[in-house]
């Protein structure tokens, strides 16, 4: 099982050099981050963007790609399509956006699914490595579906199932967060939280247990009256694996508190049929780069070991 | 500009004791905080509710009979109506929740005849005290209202900025947050961040810097929002937090307090009179620091 974040960095050491094709490494914190995976024997990149800058970012980084192969494309789409292509046919074991917006992957990643007659939903799912919290935890969605429904959550809800299957929890625990509490009734995420708890218990979720807690109090201090912060301990709670977000803004909001809190640290990926797109945001610097790509690394491991089966 | 949860305490000591409503009281009342407030010196009690729980309480914690009062009305929601009335009539300073579930207290609190709402909507705002740093932030709402219009972000934001005045931010600096912060007509709460700033930005918050849509690591790191090609005088300085829904409000008030470790506090805003709502995801060493908000909002509302 992966517990934690050193866990991952580990496994992709002794496991690595996997082939990661980086979409538009067109950016000093992205070129050293793959650079690094590189130094560390993590990754052996392919690298599509525009040529010269490219090259040019790589000197100023004193990164050799002499011997990576480069691609050169401009367009934004295309770079997205080709590489997502190289992913599903098995090229690549590994994507990584690079200076890109995402809305071009997840494009590429849907069509690549169409062809490979899964159709998935895509997701993206943000792991987070909490002090003092004993196995890794995640939200999800926090990238693509802006108001998903139940049906677009039991997909993503699916998809994470996957993902921590493979880390090896083989019955992770599911949190379907809202903003239920005493005032203005029902709102539409708890309804979810209730349909979604049914369709697990009738096993139509994979193999998991979705929790009655819907938000942290519930996690943290269920059915009790009071609780004091020096008495809150994460390691004594019953913390959930997966935590489904109830829309984007709040699971953007909830994941990226990361810049805030000093005792958490966060990986984002997309799980795709195929493998790991890994998904870092626009603001991420070097070192959580390489996390993420070190996470790439790791699951792209774990599917070619078949610990998910 | 008060910068802690110790200077709000002392800055609400220094006003003298409010008359403090405490409604409904029955025997499984936790008036714990109660005690502390009065040996601070910041509250003159009044309960209302089950007349033999009050006097037994007060028996037990030695009360001298000078130092509250206690008024008989065994049934919890005319205990209420009572405790507004006076509230209303000027006999009492601020409202206390006492043992009623939080929405049936907030239907009657904001009842628009017989309640104390005074604004278009009554909104929470989430005092933290982060560990380590030495000043306030804020954000709202986080409880009250679900899936608030622009109409009512505005009125949301009007409340926030009183609270902002009352604890001497001079010109407070607010994140209007949402998903991402470039605007875009998919996801609504960029739109209406984007409203709110271009209101702020003619003036019509008064003397405030708002900016937005901005996506949390843009509005609390300068580092990332530079990364991302956003500047703004908000960014990493932001005073106060516009949360989009309730979901983002209440939760990520909630993982700060439970995973951050952060004290928080609230203050119920919009109302004519304050409001102490003890809800759940307090953590009882701020409860005290709660009751001195609403002492530092008596007549200020």
């Amino acid at each position: 099982m992966i517990r934690s974040f050193a866990d991952m960095d580990r496994l992709a050491s002794q496991k690595g050099p996997k082939r990661l094709v980086v979409l538009a490494p067109e950016d000093e914190e992205f070129m050293l981050a793959v650079r690094d995976s590189a130094a560390k024997g993590y990754t052996r990149p392919v690298l599509i963007g525009d040529r010269e800058k490219m090259e040019r970012l790589a000197a100023a980084v004193q990164f050799d790609i002499g011997g990576a192969e480069k691609i050169h494309e401009t367009n934004r789409q295309a770079i997205a399509d080709l590489g997502i292509r190289m992913l599903f046919s098995g090229e690549v074991d590994i994507a990584g956006k690079g200076q890109i917006p995402t809305a071009y992957i997840y494009r590429a990643i849907i069509r690549e699914e169409a062809k490979a007659g899964k159709g998935k939903v895509v997701s993206v799912i943000s792991m987070w490595d909490i002090e003092g919290l004993e196995h890794l935890t995640c939200f999800t969605d926090t990238g693509v579906n802006i108001t998903p429904d139940f049906r677009a959550k039991a997909e993503i809800v699916r998809n994470a199932v996957f993902l921590f299957h493979l880390l090896g929890y083989p019955k992770p625990k599911i949190c379907v967060l809202s903003g239920k509490r005493e005032v203005n009734g029902d709102i539409p995420s708890y309804r979810d939280f209730l349909a979604l708890r049914k369709a697990a218990a009738a096993g139509e979720l994979g193999v998991c247990e979705v929790m009655e807690a819907t938000s942290f109090i519930d996690i943290f201090s269920p059915g009790k009256a009071d609780f004091s912060l020096a008495g809150t301990d994460i390691g004594k709670t019953d913390f959930p694996h997966i935590m489904i977000v109830p829309n984007l803004a709040t699971g953007n909001i909830l994941v990226k508190l990361d810049f805030a809190l000093k005792n958490v640290r966060r990986r984002s990926l997309v799980m795709s049929s195929r493998g790991p797109v890994i998904i870092p945001s626009r603001s991420d610097f070097r070192d959580s780069i390489l996390g993420e790509i070190a996470a790439g690394v790791t699951v792209a491991e774990q599917i070619k070991g078949g610990a998910a089966s | 500009m008060m910068t802690s949860f110790d200077q709000i305490r002392k800055e609400a000591s220094a006003k003298g004791k409010k008359r403090l409503v405490v409604a409904p009281v029955t025997a499984s009342t936790d008036l714990s905080t109660l005690s502390t407030a009065m040996a601070d010196g910041l509250v003159f009690p009044v309960l209302v509710g089950g007349g033999k729980a009050a006097a037994s309480w007060v028996g037990r914690k030695r009360i001298p009979a000078a130092h509250l009062e206690i008024v008989d009305e065994p049934d919890e929601a005319k205990a209420l109506a009572a405790a507004i009335d006076m509230l209303k009539k000027s006999t009492a300073e601020i409202l206390m929740r006492g043992d009623m579930d939080p929405g049936l207290f907030l239907g009657a609190v904001l009842d628009r005849e017989k309640g104390l709402l005074k604004q278009r909507v009554a909104s929470l705002v989430s005092v933290f005290d982060p560990p380590g740093v030495n000043r306030l932030t804020m954000a709202t709402d986080t409880y009250v209202n679900s899936f608030p219009t622009i109409v009512e972000k505005v009125t949301i934001t009007e409340n926030v900025i009183r609270l902002a005045g009352v604890l001497g931010f001079a010109s407070p600096k607010i994140a209007a947050l949402s998903a991402i912060e470039q605007v875009n007509p998919a996801i609504p709460s960029t739109m209406d961040a984007a409203i709110l700033s271009k209101m702020a930005e003619r003036r019509q918050f008064g003397d405030v810097t708002l900016e937005g849509p901005l996506d949390i690591d843009c509005a609390v790191s300068r580092r990332a929002a530079t990364r991302k090609g956003v500047q703004s005088a908000v960014t990493g300085q932001g005073d106060i937090y516009l949360m989009p829904n309730v979901e983002a409000g209440l939760l990520m008030a909630e993982l700060s307090v439970f995973i951050g470790k952060t004290p928080m506090a609230c203050a119920l805003m919009g109302v004519s009179r304050p409001v102490v709502l003890s809800l759940p995801f307090v953590p009882a060493e701020n409860r005290l620091t709660e009751i001195a908000l609403a002492v530092l909002l008596c007549g200020r509302l």
